[in-house]
């Protein structure tokens, strides 16, 4: 089973600990770096050009460069635009989903209820990645 | 002696030629005169029988017949073709009487020759004429031409007669000419009248019904006329007969599409169509006219069309003109002024159109008038409705565009409540969750920790919540319209903020050359706090400098509050005023996200524009205005 090399792209510290946890236990992917926003997501992508990650999983909602920067950005630039972004938000609302999908995201991922939960959610991510064939 | 000189002279003077024959019929003795009849001189015909003037010998047997007869009946008149020496002939009339001695023998005939062919000319041509008229008349289909005696029997037939009335000629000839009338008119005695009254006035003339010979009738057409010989005695009548069934069936025709014609126009009642005669004068009226100008008939018919015009129109000589213009051009069409008999006026289309009669004469004009009153009225209520429906239309408009940032704001919302407020309560209920496994498993350290992070958590969202409900307050109440002084409001805006401007050491300045504004007094200070907090905020500077300017700019007042802080990159400047967008993580400088967005929001409802100008690291100026719209519309 392959392990995915992904970037966490959340702003809330706590929930980056709870995420974290998540992925470490259900051993489907490999955190390559945790940052708080599209800032320091580009900051490190730029730095690391040459072990760029299979995916980005990015909130949306943050301050400084947003979950739709991330995507605008990632899939106007030559070098990253390979690279599909899964959006991640507590919002389920469909208009949001619609929007994230329109403006070129792979997928969209509701949050878990609370922290604790992170295991099935991480399941649930990868097996929608290979579902959907998303990382080439 | 004296006598048979006197004998000779006589025979030699006659214009007849007198030739004496013997007993055989040979000449024996003629006059000079035979030559300029015959051709031949007398001494040429001596010893000649009689036969040399006829065109065969073999008519030897008919002059030896026409001298037997003159010998037994003592003369005879031969009349007849005769030929001339060189063969031409000539209508001869020969009077053959035989010649006795004293004992009554037979000593020769005396033939007297008279050349008669002019006269005989004259009438063969006489007769030939005659004969052409016969046949002209005969040979006539259409008239039936019949000739009646004194007492109106029929002698003559043609073949119109007999197409007209079914008789042949033999049928019908020697019967009386009332065979022809209906019963009726026998019992009045109609055809004798008739023949009367022919005699007396020379003709009689009528249409009327007649018999055909399988009795039906015809409508004829009848003239009687009296025939009088060279001695101007009555000898008959002509009769010309015309079946007029045809013409009478097309003038019944005629009169009954007149007829419908004409109660179809009088009765229109949408029209007012009527006609004038050539100078202008009202002839016919219909209903539509009556119902439409409010004249009656009686009172109309002759009067000049011109009284239905306006003065001014027929002081323009208007009446006049379109009468012209209708009868060089063959119609007149217009919309105008005219007025009814009650002296009111109506918009009416009207068309005069030039009448000619079927020989080309022109004869007057026909005017139709229709009264568009009506239809001016509902073009003018379909023009105000539509003016109505494009102010609506203009209001909807506005309540579009309205409903359209309501709308906006209510994604925004949706936005804000489904991530900004949800973050929160997934925090607490997360924290919540953990203190609850760990009590489950008599774990008790991190609790305190735990439940701090969750305290922290409901109060940033209670923080949102009243933010969001200031924001949603300033789009919903009424703006409280006056006019502030400028340099209260900025004190006051300065007053508000002293205590985190002493907190960070920071140095106001004021330059501001506005005396007064129109505004919301409050929100306009919320909108400079929140500008000045801004720029306290986002320094890194031990003293902060922040200037707050007013000035005058194309005729209208701008404001500006500038700080010598962090700066906004230039692809963040259109992001500073959405609501909840948060530049910066509330690490570094905390916030929820809104004050720009109340700013915008303020700006917005006064009329105005906000943007900001910055140099990374240099520092940021906002810049407003107000009263933009409102100015524009003034000036207008």
């Amino acid at each position: 089973m392959k392990k995915y090399k992904i970037v966490l792209v959340e702003n809330d510290e706590d929930e980056q600990v709870f995420m974290k946890e998540g992925f470490d236990a259900a051993g489907l992917f490999e955190i390559v770096a945790q940052v708080r926003n599209g800032d320091t997501l580009f900051e490190w992508l730029n730095e690391n050009k040459n072990s760029l990650p299979d995916l980005i999983l990015s909130d949306l909602n943050m301050p400084g460069k947003n979950g739709y920067d991330v995507i605008h950005e990632v899939k106007t630039s030559p070098i990253y635009m390979h690279i599909p972004v899964v959006i991640t938000s507590t919002s389920s609302t469909r208009t949001i989903i619609e929007k994230c999908i329109a403006s070129g995201a792979a997928d969209y991922i509701v949050k878990p209820e609370t922290f604790v939960e992170y295991v099935p959610y991480v399941q649930n991510l990868y097996r929608r990645i290979e579902e959907k064939q998303l990382v080439k | 002696m004296t006598m048979i000189i006197d004998y000779n002279l006589l025979l030699q003077g006659i214009t007849e030629a007198i030739v004496i024959l013997d007993v055989e019929g040979y000449v024996t003795y003629s006059t000079p005169a035979v030559t300029a009849i015959t051709g031949y001189n007398p001494d040429q015909l001596l010893n000649k029988h009689v036969t040399v003037f006829y065109r065969t010998s073999a008519d030897q047997v008919k002059a030896e017949y026409e001298l037997d007869l003159a010998l037994k009946k003592g003369k005879l008149l031969s009349e007849g073709w005769r030929f001339k020496k060189d063969g031409t002939q000539f209508w001869a009339e020969m009077y053959i009487s035989p010649i006795f001695d004293e004992e009554r023998k037979l000593l020769g005939y005396s033939c007297i020759i008279r050349d008669v062919s002019q006269q005989k000319n004259i009438e063969i041509e006489l007769r030939q004429n005659e004969e052409r008229f016969r046949l002209m008349v005969e040979a006539v289909r259409d008239y039936a031409i019949f000739m009646l005696d004194e007492t109106g029997h029929i002698v003559s037939w043609n073949e119109g007669a007999q197409k007209i009335k079914g008789y042949s000629r033999d049928e019908i000839i020697g019967k009386h000419f009332s065979t022809f009338y209906t019963s009726e008119d026998l019992q009045n005695k109609k055809p004798e009248n008739e023949l009367k009254i022919a005699i007396a006035t020379g003709k009689y003339e009528e249409e009327g019904w007649r018999v055909r010979k399988n009795g039906s009738v015809f409508w004829a057409s009848v003239v009687i006329t009296v025939l009088f010989n060279e001695q101007n005695k009555h000898i008959g009548f002509s009769k010309v007969t015309r079946d007029l069934t045809e013409k009478k069936a097309n003038e019944e025709n005629l009169r009954q599409s007149e007829e419908r014609y004409r109660s179809l126009v009088e009765q229109v009642t949408d029209y007012g169509i009527f006609m004038l005669d050539e100078k202008g004068r009202i002839i016919s009226w219909n209903e539509g006219a009556k119902k439409i100008k409010g004249y009656t008939e009686s009172e109309i018919i002759g009067k000049y069309f011109s009284i239905f015009y306006p003065e001014e129109d027929i002081l323009n000589g208007k009446p006049a003109y379109e009468l012209k213009i209708a009868k060089a051009e063959g119609k007149y069409e217009e919309e105008g002024w005219r007025l009814r008999k009650d002296g009111s006026l109506f918009w009416a289309n009207v068309v005069i159109t030039s009448v000619y009669n079927s020989n080309g004469v022109h004869i007057g004009f026909s005017k139709v008038t229709r009264d568009l009153t009506e239809r001016k009225e509902s073009e003018k209520a379909l023009h105000e409705s539509y003016e109505r429906y494009r102010i609506i239309a203009g209001e909807l408009r506005v309540t579009n565009t309205e409903l359209s940032h309501a709308n906006q704001e209510l994604e925004q919302f949706t936005s804000i409540v489904s991530h900004d407020l949800q973050e929160p309560i997934r925090s607490i209920k997360s924290f919540l969750q953990l203190i609850n496994i760990k009590l489950s498993n008599e774990q008790n350290e991190d609790l305190k920790m735990y439940i701090e992070k969750a305290i922290k958590s409901a109060d940033r969202m209670k923080q949102l919540i009243q933010n969001l409900l200031h924001y949603s307050q300033l789009g919903k109440t009424e703006l409280v319209e006056e006019t502030i002084n400028v340099d209260d409001l900025i004190n006051e805006a300065i007053q508000n903020v002293r205590t985190s401007a002493e907190k960070s050491n920071a140095q106001i300045t004021v330059e501001n050359d506005v005396k007064t504004v129109e505004g919301d007094r409050v929100q306009l200070v919320q909108l400079i706090q929140n500008l000045l907090s801004n720029a306290l905020k986002f320094t890194d500077l031990k003293s902060p400098k922040i200037k707050i300017g007013g000035f005058h700019e194309d005729g209208h007042v701008i404001f500006s509050v500038s700080d010598n802080g962090i700066g906004i990159a230039e692809a963040d400047l259109n992001k500073v005023f959405e609501i909840f967008r948060r530049l910066h993580t509330k690490k570094t400088y905390p916030g929820t996200g809104i004050g720009l967005a109340i700013c915008k929001k303020i700006v917005d409802r006064h009329g105005g524009r906000i943007w900001p100008e910055s140099k990374p690291g240099k520092g940021t100026t906002f810049y407003f205005t107000l009263n933009e719209e409102k100015e524009k519309l003034y000036q207008v």
